[in-house]
């Protein structure tokens, strides 16, 4: 688990997703034998959800209040500023809501996530505990994994709320659309599956499942030393990134 | 202990607030603020075309929501969309002959059930049938009228063709009207340019019922008003004889261009002139 042969980029990607498939495996059967570790999980939540809201609400704010600006430029061309709420609404329903939110929480939950466990790998508290009987991957792991899950689809949520309240902050507060048609446009036009659920439930779980799933299996299995760390944790914003964008299209093609 | 409370407690509030969020924007924010949880009742309406209107759309009377389209299939018997209109319990004073039609609300947005009350007595039942419709207008139609083209369907088999040789065809294209005192009577068949005689030769496909049209008569590339389409004008001539399949008209004239027209008009003061006209190719 520590050092890999060297090879080339190709089969090496390949191997690491191989590995995090079987990772995810153990992770998942770790799951009924994690759940007296309840309270470390709702811990990690904490950690992973609710200290990560920071930087989730203002990130949403300003995202929302640039789309509203962005919007009312290029839509009072056409004269048709009216419709900006719902452009506001669906663009960050179906796109910027899950992917940045995705982006966010792999460099501020999932690289911690990586150099915490990196770090208990590298100064054998993993090891220590299997000495405890106690089972590394079910307390070490698997609540992290489960936090991450279950925080993307929240901070999401709160993600596009914050955004629309910036749309319509700029658009309406400040550059003067009418608050009526703002919304109205709005609820006519955004579906509550197509747009609301798929994109806040169903691409967010995802991104969830596997910027956790990445952090997790980088940070556990990192090479001891600090240098290792270092990589692994590197690694995984390299790799969620990569991930998250190229899901999204996946996913895109197959909800639309 | 304090300390695990204290993130026991702000786990759960990002929990809560995560959720709320979730239902805030899922209700909110989308089409489902829009529609009504309340009893409804059912009535039908047979449409001859519904255009684009989809499931969910509103259901309106004088301009205000009362409903909303609930299932939309085409009737197995005949030509026709049969519509299911879920319309609220409030609103059960419709009277029976009231008449439902297709409306898109501006100029491109979308299309809902507008429902103008009729006279009768008797109210509309839960089941019951909008008997009296109007189909959606659909854009080309309309565009259709106002330019004067775009009349006949294809007349597919029951036609002859004849060809007429251009100078210019202009934007013509295949599928445009042939028209004979401004009513549609076939379609252009085929565009090409004859790389010998360096003109264009169009395939006209007439049809069949029209089939006394002098053999002398000529055919002239016009536009259907400013921006319309352009359609090939048949102008009868006085000739006993007939065009029959496979004929070519002699007398033609080619399409104006508005460039051409422009700078006659600036060079010379007088397009009418004689020796400018555009020539009709012998």
């Amino acid at each position: 688990m520590s050092a890999r042969p060297q090879r080339n980029v190709i089969t090496n990607a390949l191997a690491q997703i191989g590995e995090a498939g079987l990772f995810l495996l153990t992770l998942l059967a770790a799951v009924p034998r994690s759940l007296r570790y309840v309270r470390e999980t709702v811990r990690q939540l904490w950690f992973v959800g609710a200290m990560s809201l920071t930087i989730i609400t203002v990130c949403g704010l300003f995202v929302g209040m640039v789309l509203g600006l962005q919007l009312y430029y290029v839509l009072s061309i056409f004269g048709g500023t009216a419709a900006s709420g719902t452009v506001v609404a669906i663009a960050i329903y179906r796109e910027l809501g899950p992917v940045v939110t995705a982006l966010l929480f792999a460099g501020r939950a999932g690289t911690s996530i990586t150099a915490e466990i990196g770090l208990m790998r590298a100064t054998d508290q993993l090891a220590a505990m299997e000495m405890m009987a106690v089972d590394p991957i079910a307390y070490v792991a698997v609540p992290r994994y489960l936090a991450g899950l279950i925080a993307m689809p929240l901070l999401c949520a709160v993600f596009c709320a914050l955004g629309i309240y910036g749309g319509h902050l700029v658009g309406v507060t400040w550059l003067g659309i009418d608050n009526g048609t703002f919304w109205s446009n709005m609820t006519a036009t955004v579906d509550v599956w197509k747009d609301v659920v798929n994109g806040i439930l169903v691409k967010s779980l995802v991104f969830g499942a596997v910027v956790s799933l990445i952090a997790v299996y980088q940070g556990y299995t990192t090479p001891p030393t600090s240098e290792g760390v270092a990589y692994a944790t590197t690694r995984t914003v390299v790799a969620s990134s990569i991930a998250i964008l190229a899901l999204d299209f996946v996913l895109t093609a197959f909800l639309m | 202990m304090s300390q695990r409370n204290s993130y026991a407690v702000g786990t759960g509030l990002f929990i809560v607030l995560g959720f709320a969020a979730l239902a805030y924007l899922a209700t909110q924010t989308t089409s489902v603020a829009n529609t009504h949880q309340g009893a409804s009742y059912t009535v039908e309406a047979h449409f001859a075309n519904i255009g684009q209107l989809k499931e969910r759309a509103p259901v309106k009377i004088a301009g205000v929501r009362v409903g909303q389209v609930s299932s939309i299939v085409l009737d197995p018997k005949q030509e026709a969309a049969d519509v299911k209109l879920s319309i609220d319990q409030a609103y059960s004073h419709i009277p029976d002959d009231s008449v439902a039609t297709i409306f898109t609300s501006g100029l491109l947005g979308d299309q809902y059930v507008g429902i103008q009350y009729g006279s009768s007595k008797r109210d509309l039942a839960d089941g019951g049938t909008l008997a009296r419709t109007k189909p959606a207008q659909q854009l080309e139609e309309m565009l259709g009228k106002f330019f004067g083209a775009g009349g006949v369907a294809d007349n597919l088999g029951g036609s002859y063709t004849v060809k007429a040789r251009f100078g210019n065809v202009g934007a013509l294209t295949v599928g445009a009207p042939v028209k004979m005192a401004g009513v549609a009577i076939g379609s252009v068949a085929a565009v090409h340019a004859d790389p010998v005689k360096l003109d264009a030769e169009v395939e006209l496909s007439i049809d069949k019922k029209y089939d006394q049209i002098p053999d002398d008569s000529a055919a002239a590339v016009f536009t259907s008003g400013l921006i319309g389409t352009q359609y090939v004008a048949i102008q009868p001539g006085g000739s006993p004889e007939f065009l029959k399949n496979g004929d070519e008209m002699v007398l033609t004239q080619s399409a104006m261009q508005l460039e051409d027209l422009i700078g006659k008009f600036l060079v010379n003061g007088s397009p009418a002139e004689k020796k400018d006209a555009p020539a009709g190719k012998q």
